[in-house]
């Protein structure tokens, strides 16, 4: 299998963890922002992964179970779950704050664009009593979590001190060899400044509508 | 919708007796009161819980690889399908049409609960189409048509009429 990404890409990072994590053996392959990886997709998409069986998987949370199955650990319940709203309720916030920090300089507005989604985050950790987030072992869901966050939280003004469990847990995963080694090699210690050119070629985050809000296109 | 989505996977899976569902948010997501243990969140979530309860774990892939392709378009139904502008569609439909083009179901030569919920996510841009746009997204189409024939997948949603016989031969000139 071979694993392509690109440098300051912060959807690489999680990948990249995956792969030091897990122990996986995969060859990573660093190509351009806008190289077309996966054949069938119009809009160049990193991180890729070309499966043994010749499939291309795009989607970086699958690519982070994969590795992790593959490496002998299958997804929980609990693990899917937190995939699931990473993706769906975490990634849009997050795509937001990213633009504004790091294209448009407004940093400090980040915490009023990702409240609502931390709040959510910091509360289930408040009610658990194990160290990661699925149990006592680190788990996919730590790892896309931690990936996800790290770009944003890496010196914003988004304040963790008064979140105590959250803080506990996100310098646990942080503090992993692996986790370091990954986003020394996507943002390469340069921090926002990196992720520049990556996301100056993404369209810019819309506030998405619902479809009940879409008007119908089709002809009465 | 999403309630109504799960309620035919119940069905289809052949699940006795029917889960007690809520939702949370403004975004409507559907709960799942566990007995077992905590509730769970999220359409995919529980998905695939209802089809590990129905032991049908080849609806979820049967090697690690379809796994994780089962996984990745399980996510791209509720990132893409759930919420999009009017420009995504297009892109939405020429992707899935290059995928398709090669391939039976949206796991390869297998039905998995992948084309089911593609499926249900998929339906109302489908009844949209005009009969040109459905040629247009010809593998899209033979796939749409397959699944909504397929034994117990389509339950609550009407049937979207697909011709077979092309009507403009002449779009490419």
């Amino acid at each position: 299998m071979k694993l392509f990404v690109s440098e300051g890409n912060p959807h690489c990072l999680k990948v990249l963890a995956a792969v030091e994590v897990t122990g996986v053996h995969c060859e990573a392959q660093y190509v351009s922002h806008e190289e077309k990886v996966v054949p069938f997709l119009s809009r160049p998409a990193l991180p890729a992964l070309l499966l043994p069986n010749g499939q291309h998987l795009f989607s970086s949370n699958a690519i982070c179970r994969y590795m992790f199955e593959v490496s002998g650990v299958e997804s929980t319940e609990l693990c899917n779950q937190w995939l699931e709203w990473e993706a769906t309720d975490l990634q849009p916030a997050l795509l937001q704050a990213l633009h504004m920090t790091v294209l448009q300089g407004k940093g400090s507005e980040v915490s009023k664009v990702i409240q609502g989604p931390l709040n959510y985050l910091v509360q289930s950790l408040s009610k658990i009593n194990t160290p990661y987030l699925t149990g006592e072992a680190v788990s996919v869901a730590d790892v896309v979590l931690w990936a996800a966050l790290y770009p944003i939280l890496l010196d914003s003004g988004v304040a963790l001190g008064e979140h105590k469990s959250f803080k506990l847990w996100f310098d646990r995963v942080n503090g992993m060899h692996a986790c370091q080694t990954a986003a020394q090699k996507v943002l390469q210690g340069k921090g926002h400044e990196c992720m520049k050119s990556y996301m100056q070629r993404q369209p810019a985050p819309q506030i998405s509508q619902c479809r009940d809000m879409q008007p119908s296109n089709s002809t009465p | 919708m999403a309630l109504r989505e799960l309620s035919s996977l119940e069905k289809y899976l052949g699940l006795k007796k029917p889960n007690k569902y809520s939702t949370q948010g403004d975004k409507k997501i559907p709960v799942l009161q566990n007995n077992n243990g905590p509730p769970l969140v999220g359409l995919v979530t529980i998905a695939c819980h209802l089809v590990k309860e129905a032991k049908r774990p080849e609806l979820l892939g049967d090697s690690a690889e379809s796994r994780a392709v089962v996984q990745q378009w399980l996510e791209f139904r509720v990132t893409r399908l759930d919420s999009y502008s009017k420009e995504d569609i297009k892109t939405i439909l020429k992707d899935l049409n290059a995928y398709l083009q090669d391939k039976v179901y949206m796991a390869g030569n297998q039905f998995t609960l992948a084309d089911t919920l593609i499926y249900y996510g998929i339906h109302p841009l489908i009844v949209d189409l005009a009969i040109q746009e459905k040629e247009q997204y010809v593998n899209v189409t033979r796939w749409f048509n397959h699944i909504q024939h397929y034994p117990g997948i389509r339950h609550h949603l009407p049937p979207v009429v697909v011709l077979r016989n092309r009507i403009y031969t002449s779009r490419h000139h």
